[in-house]
């Protein structure tokens, strides 16, 4: 017998199943097919089965049952907590290059007006730049200097709650290594169901992309690091054995992900140990 | 297939992808799907309207909305959530388009809604891309034509793309395909190819 989205055909008989376009949505799903006994179905059993008229009564009520499957698989993927994560993440990486873009652009524009300032020999800091430049500078200019100054304060806003949120999606990860930096592992992997995927040698470079592919294209010599970088135990450890931190790092966030995924709750016990051991490769190298 | 001069269109309700209209019809941008640049460098296979069609990796539903302008009916199989909503947009807009929401590489995911094709035309970005459309060749009529978009470089990123090419034309004779046509679809897609290949009669 072979169970099709209309019904159950075998033994020259046809089961009808009855149900609206989400009900057959869930029959489709349950079904288990095995490809090595499969017989494609044939939409002429579904007429004799009573379940539609012709050809193409058959396929509208096929593709109704189709889309509210995509539709509700959709939903389901996107209700995940990690999906919005993902996208806030993004934007907040963004943000800051816009930030950049629009601060370097404003300052070359700024020195047009002001041929005798200059930056060199002052310490002053761009978001300081950026109030004087609003402050005294006239038209679109100063509009312009004072949308970088809003788009920052959504920005703080924004990291603010990207930290929140990874500290609630991915606990153990967040404990490790910040929920900031744990947001961005998590946006370079594609979504928590991939980070937890990855091993730790591939988490370890992560967001060191170019290096990569240079290393596995020429000789050049691998990455030891990408976005965990910014963790202080890897850019504080001196040159000879930042790769090693790196590498412990790197293996205690792939079994952090796997918790997040899996378990979803803090495992206070993992992370002490975790750190520990972390803490310990870091200082090796102190003394 | 429909062309006006050199340009290749099909028939249907345009503004999919705010494609150019031509004389009342879609013009089918050869830059922008591969289905069509392989009817542009090569010879490819005639769409007729009793045609049906498997598509895997049917992504926004571009190539898809043409393909639909030819043939009986199109199941088109996408994995991604995101391309999905736009493929579902399309979906609504033409009766003879079935999407559905699965992995090309498991094909008993949609053995219950899938019925036997008359193509098989597959665009994935997957390292297994030939032992992907094998798999999904159950669904294949005898006789039936199999369109493979080969992205070399998503089969690995480190050979040649010739040497992708060739390997990945022994497995499909291998496995008793009968190749009719391999091209590389340049100068529309660079490090891409086209493999039309028959099933042959058992």
């Amino acid at each position: 017998m072979e169970s099709y989205w209309f019904g159950d055909v075998g033994d020259g008989c046809c089961t009808l199943f009855i149900g609206d376009s989400s009900a057959i949505a869930d029959r489709v799903r349950s079904i288990s097919a095995s490809m090595d006994s499969f017989i494609p179905l044939e939409w002429e059993q579904a007429v004799l089965c009573g379940a539609c008229r012709d050809r193409v009564d058959y396929l509208a009520r096929l593709q109704a049952v189709c889309i509210a499957a995509a539709e509700r698989s959709i939903r389901e993927q996107y209700s995940r907590k990690d999906a919005e994560l993902l996208q806030m993440v993004r934007t907040l990486d963004e943000i800051d290059t816009v930030i950049n873009l629009l601060s370097e652009r404003a300052a070359e524009w700024y020195l047009v007006r002001h041929p005798a300032f200059s930056r060199k020999y002052r310490r002053t800091p761009a978001h300081v730049l950026v109030k004087t430049m609003r402050e005294k500078s006239k038209g679109a200019l100063g509009s312009v200097a004072g949308e970088i100054e809003r788009l920052a304060e959504t920005r703080t806003t924004l990291a603010k709650e990207v930290s929140a949120r990874a500290n609630e999606v991915m606990p153990n990860t967040s404990a490790l290594i910040g929920g900031l930096v744990a947001a961005r592992l998590l946006s370079h992997a594609g979504g928590l169901l991939l980070l937890s995927r990855l091993p730790a040698s591939a988490i370890q470079v992560l967001g060191a992309r170019t290096a990569l592919f240079a290393h596995l294209k020429t000789r050049s010599p691998c990455p030891k690091h990408g976005i965990i970088f910014q963790h202080r135990r890897v850019h504080n450890a001196p040159r000879d054995i930042r790769g090693k931190v790196a590498r412990v790092l790197a293996g205690k966030l792939a079994i952090a992900a796997r918790l997040d995924y899996f378990r979803g709750v803090v495992a206070p016990e993992f992370l002490v140990a975790a750190q520990e051991r972390i803490d310990v490769t870091g200082r090796r190298g102190e003394l | 297939m429909i062309w006006i001069g050199d340009v290749l269109v099909s028939q249907g309700e345009g503004g999919v992808y705010n494609e150019r209209m031509l004389g009342g019809a879609r013009v089918w941008d050869p830059h922008r799907s591969k289905l069509s640049a392989l009817y542009h460098v090569g010879t490819g296979i005639d769409l007729t309207p009793g045609m049906r069609v498997l598509y895997l990796g049917a992504a926004n539903g571009t190539t898809v909305s043409h393909i639909a302008d030819y043939v009986d009916v199109v199941y088109a199989v996408e994995f991604a959530p995101r391309p999905m909503q736009d493929l579902l947009e399309v979906s609504r807009r033409r009766r003879n388009v079935i999407p559905i929401m699965a992995d090309a590489a498991r094909p008993e995911q949609y053995a219950p809604l899938v019925e036997s094709v008359d193509l098989l035309y597959q665009d994935v970005a997957q390292p297994e891309q030939a032992s992907i459309a094998l798999r999904n060749c159950v669904y294949l009529k005898t006789g039936g034509i199999l369109v493979l978009m080969l992205k070399t470089r998503s089969v690995d990123v480190r050979k040649e793309p010739a040497e992708v090419f060739q390997d990945t034309l022994d497995t499909l004779t291998s496995a008793g395909l009968i190749v009719q046509e391999s091209v590389w679809l340049v100068p529309y897609h660079y490090d891409h190819a086209a493999i039309v290949c028959t099933k042959p009669e058992v």
